[in-house]
């Protein structure tokens, strides 16, 4: 039991403590002159009685049962916790040292050998020399500090009512002397002006994009009639090019075309017979050649991730999945419209091209779009 | 007098002179603080702003927020030759050829999430004892702005780098941008300057990430810590602690080294964070491109609770009079957030209301003490965390092998069925704990000591609980019962003999306090051993 025998040393820890604390304290009575109350610890409030009285509170102990501070320890023992002190600060001299060592000495570039020691290395020391002033500070703190527990009295934030009164007052008298109330002509203009000077940053806001053709941003592609697809290499795409089965992601072939956000189109190649074109489609695809925007119509991420066997495509970001043989419809996900198909024709060489641009906005849904 | 002490003196003259410092370095160096290793989190929050804010600085010597491309030809060999943002290239620059330069940035990566996790676990430590309550409502509003402040800063900085991950995460932010019903396209223009991705946007970024957010994150802060300081910290119930003062230490010298050596542990954690658990290495994820993207994208954990909540909706999308309001997205990802974010900073307001209870408040609750609250703080844990698994059900999937398509459908279900069983389960709990409790104060504690009474009866020792265990499971509440017994001798009497039905009940919102509904504290069990205690 010797939770129990624990709880019964607490019980009589506070008049240790009050021994222990009454060594007085030139700062405390200082600051008892100021605006809050400061008294050195609880037990000398409560062993000097009158102040027991005034604040009402029982005589009920401060002391907690803690750690073996200062008063308590012996000359030898406290030397010895300086010892423990002294040792973390000096971790710290020793953290430094190899840090800076580390820093000029180890190699760190990439085609060095052994360079990934370097990060790892710095870190261990500059954690050693962190953690050796810290944790010194904090066991000095805690053994070798005065351990009072200091009492101050919460003082109360709120005016006397006649302050209030008198800050309202004032601030109605300050009003009225101003003549704003009383002079219209004044008052509606200040509120106009002021109030037109809120439309200056307007001009610099809506000058930060180009919003004059916005929509058209969003509704339109690189894609024309008679664009090549290409690979992202440049390289234009053969009908018979593709295996069965196989995805390949396509650009237009038009400067720059590679890299642009709404572009990216995906070719897919599966038995014709496994295909379901949408109505009006039927001569978008070629040969079970089929090709949808990559970009999906949630929030825009590439739905590149195929599942050859079920024609799924599946966006890594928020799952909406698609099924490439049906119009590329939404299946499962919190997307709510088909990927977009893009008309796929023939050229005279018999490479890939498109019909024309997207027939509907790629990407997400906006205000503007039916 | 010493030397130092006339120093000190000189020192103080010199500014008392100008400033008439001396008056207020005095109270302020006797200022006592309460201790308690829950308000520790608070703290961790701050030095991790500023380990944030050293480290930043130095990678502000380094990176170029330039979305102008480049040919990499830096020391990491396999992206050598390939077309790059000047962003992404002064990243991996920092990252490999500047000395100690990943150990920076991982530092400042680990740092930020330590910085919202910190925060966050501030916020329910404040919002489970109470101590937002008047007057620190305030306070409350202020670490709440702080919380979306980080949430933000964290996207702007990693969305910086130009890579892979980070650009579809901005893809992802303009496409919410853009389906804002009807200023969408405008926001997604303006911000962008362009349809995305535009040339600016990463310079936007990287004005707001080291300018705009930091200087109101350390307003903010400046605010927070002058009202922590002016109104005092709040403290728990216990021996001595009443409603009208603080007991603690002083800020100097014990709080102060403390608290310092503090900061510097908490810098070393971030140190070996830094330097031996990798993060966001941009190296592996490659430069930014529309077309690509790699499986198992995850954006910082911060984030993940509105990638869940994105993940989770079903497609709905209102599309009528040639306008379309994709409710699929704005649902989850706009309208979600502010609602809970406003609930969240409201709360003291809400609590106010549902209890009455307009009172200040310097003692806090133990979260068992308020079984309502309790359960409501739980119940939106439980909400959060569910909105993160559905964020990670990509990478649950494959580890656990269940299909994506369960976790989601099971979740939707889930979502709203788990919180408010957890509700009534952390009620339950939380009366439980109280009936404990009151039963170790009314009874004491079991000594395992059976006494055979003259006449034949067995009974068991029971051994009074201490005094400062009483104080602190009765909360003020018992603490007044108790002083309403105090005979004037450092003695406890029974607390009154009136009917029970005298002393106030606890109604409304925390009528679930069972504690005050009982009969006083028995005086048998509540006074320690008389030898013991008056020895002063």
């Amino acid at each position: 039991m010797s939770d129990e025998k624990s709880i019964r040393d607490r019980l009589r820890s506070p008049a240790d403590t009050s021994e222990a604390n009454s060594g007085g304290d030139s700062r405390g009575s200082d600051v008892t002159e100021s605006s809050f109350q400061q008294t050195d610890s609880a037990a000398v409030l409560a062993a000097s009685g009158h102040d027991e009285e005034q604040r009402g509170t029982p005589h009920i102990p401060v002391g907690q049962a803690g750690h073996a501070r200062h008063e308590q320890l012996s000359e030898r023992e406290a030397r010895r916790a300086e010892r423990k002190v002294a040792g973390l600060f000096m971790l710290s001299v020793v953290g430094v040292i190899g840090f800076v060592v580390t820093f000029f000495a180890a190699p760190f570039k990439f085609a060095e050998p052994n360079n990934i020691w370097f990060t790892p290395l710095l870190a261990i020391f500059m954690a050693l020399a962190l953690t050796g002033i810290g944790a010194g500070a904090v066991l000095w703190a805690k053994t070798l500090m005065t351990d009072e527990e200091a009492v101050q009295d919460r003082y109360d934030f709120a005016s006397p009512e006649d302050a209030r009164t008198a800050a309202g007052q004032a601030f109605v008298e300050g009003f009225e002397a101003s003549g704003l109330p009383r002079r219209k002509l004044l008052r509606n203009t200040l509120l106009l002006g002021a109030g037109s000077l809120a439309i200056l940053p307007l001009p610099f806001l809506l000058d930060l994009g180009p919003y004059a053709h916005k929509e058209r941003l969003f509704r339109t592609t690189a894609w024309k009639k008679g664009v090549r697809l290409v690979r992202r290499n440049g390289t234009p795409i053969r009908l018979g090019d593709l295996a069965l089965g196989a995805l390949e992601t396509v650009y237009p072939d038009v400067p720059g075309g590679v890299f642009m956000p709404d572009t990216p189109t995906m070719l897919i190649r599966m038995e014709p017979s496994q295909l379901t074109p949408r109505t009006g489609r039927e001569d978008w695809s070629i040969e079970g050649h089929i090709a949808y925007s990559v970009i999906c119509t949630h929030l825009g991420c590439p739905v590149k991730l195929y599942e050859q066997q079920t024609h799924h495509l599946f966006c890594p970001c928020h799952q909406s999945t698609f099924d490439a043989s049906n119009g590329a419809k939404v299946v499962f996900g919190p997307a709510a419209r088909s990927l977009p198909q893009l008309a796929l024709a023939l050229d005279d060489e018999g490479y890939f091209i498109a019909q024309g641009d997207y027939s509907e906005p790629v990407g997400p849904s906006f205000w503007e779009r039916s | 007098m010493t030397v130092l002490g006339k120093g000190a003196a000189g020192t103080g003259k010199w500014f008392d002179d100008r400033l008439g410092a001396s008056k207020y370095i005095k109270k302020s160096l006797n200022k006592v603080f309460p201790d308690h290793w829950s308000f520790m989190l608070g703290e961790i929050a701050l030095y991790s702003f500023i380990i944030l804010l050293l480290t930043g600085t130095y990678l502000t010597l380094f990176f170029d927020a330039s979305m102008h491309e480049v040919v990499y030809n830096g020391s990491y060999v396999p992206l050598k030759g390939v077309t790059m943002s000047q962003a992404f290239a002064s990243t991996l620059n920092i990252s490999f050829d500047v000395r100690g330069g990943l150990l920076m940035r991982q530092i400042h990566h680990w740092s930020a999430l330590l910085f919202a996790a910190s925060i966050t676990i501030h916020l329910m430590r404040v919002f489970f004892t109470g101590a937002f309550r008047k007057p620190r409502e305030l306070n409350w509003v202020i670490g709440t702005l702080l919380l979306i402040m980080s949430i933000l800063e964290g996207f702007a900085g990693y969305s910086l780098p130009d890579d892979l991950l980070s650009g579809t995460g901005l893809r992802i932010a303009a496409s919410i941008t853009q389906s804002i019903p009807v200023i969408g396209t405008w926001a997604h223009v303006l911000l962008f300057g362009a349809e995305f991705p535009g040339t600016s946007i990463v310079g936007r970024l990287y004005a707001i990430h080291i300018l705009l957010i930091p200087g109101l994150i350390l307003a903010l802060i400046t605010f927070h810590l002058l009202m922590i300081w002016y109104q005092k910290h709040t403290d728990f119930p216990g021996p001595g602690r009443t409603e009208n003062n603080v007991i603690g230490s002083r800020l100097y010298p014990v709080y102060a080294a403390k608290a310092g050596g503090f900061f510097f542990l908490v810098f070393a954690v971030c140190a070996l964070l830094g330097g031996l658990a990798q993060i966001n290495p941009i190296w592996l994820y490659g430069p930014y491109d529309p077309s690509q993207v790699s499986a198992g994208s995850q954006p910082d954990w911060y984030m993940g609770f509105l990638d869940g909540s994105t993940r989770l909706m079903p497609n709905w999308e209102l599309r009528a009079f040639h306008h379309t309001i994709p409710f699929n997205v704005i649902l989850p990802t706009v309208v979600l957030p502010g609602v809970l974010f406003n609930i969240v900073g409201a709360w003291p307001w809400i609590e106010q209301k549902l209890t009455g209870d307009r009172g200040y408040h310097n003692l806090l609750d133990r979260p068992r003490d308020k079984p309502r609250r309790t359960a409501i703080g739980v119940m939106g844990i439980s909400f959060y965390v569910m909105l993160l698994i559905a964020g990670g059900n990509d990478i649950i999937a494959s580890i656990f092998h269940i299909s994506v398509q369960t976790i989601t459908h099971t979740l939707r279900v889930a979502i709203f069925v788990v919180p408010p069983l957890v509700y009534i389960a952390t009620k339950r709990v939380c009366l439980g704990l109280q009936h404990n409790d009151e039963e170790l104060v009314h009874h004491g504690i079991e000594s395992g000591t059976i006494r055979r009474l003259p006449t034949g009866e067995f009974v068991e020792e029971t051994v009074a609980l201490p005094l400062s265990y009483q104080l602190t499971i009765a909360g003020p509440k018992g603490l007044e019962a108790l002083e309403s017994g105090h005979n004037g001798h450092g003695e406890l009497v029974p607390a009154g003999d009136g009917p029970v039905e005298e002393r106030p009940k606890p109604r409304g919102f925390f009528r679930d306090r069972t504690i005050d509904r009982k009969e006083p504290i028995r005086p048998e069990a509540t006074m320690p051993p008389p030898e013991k205690t008056s020895r002063t």
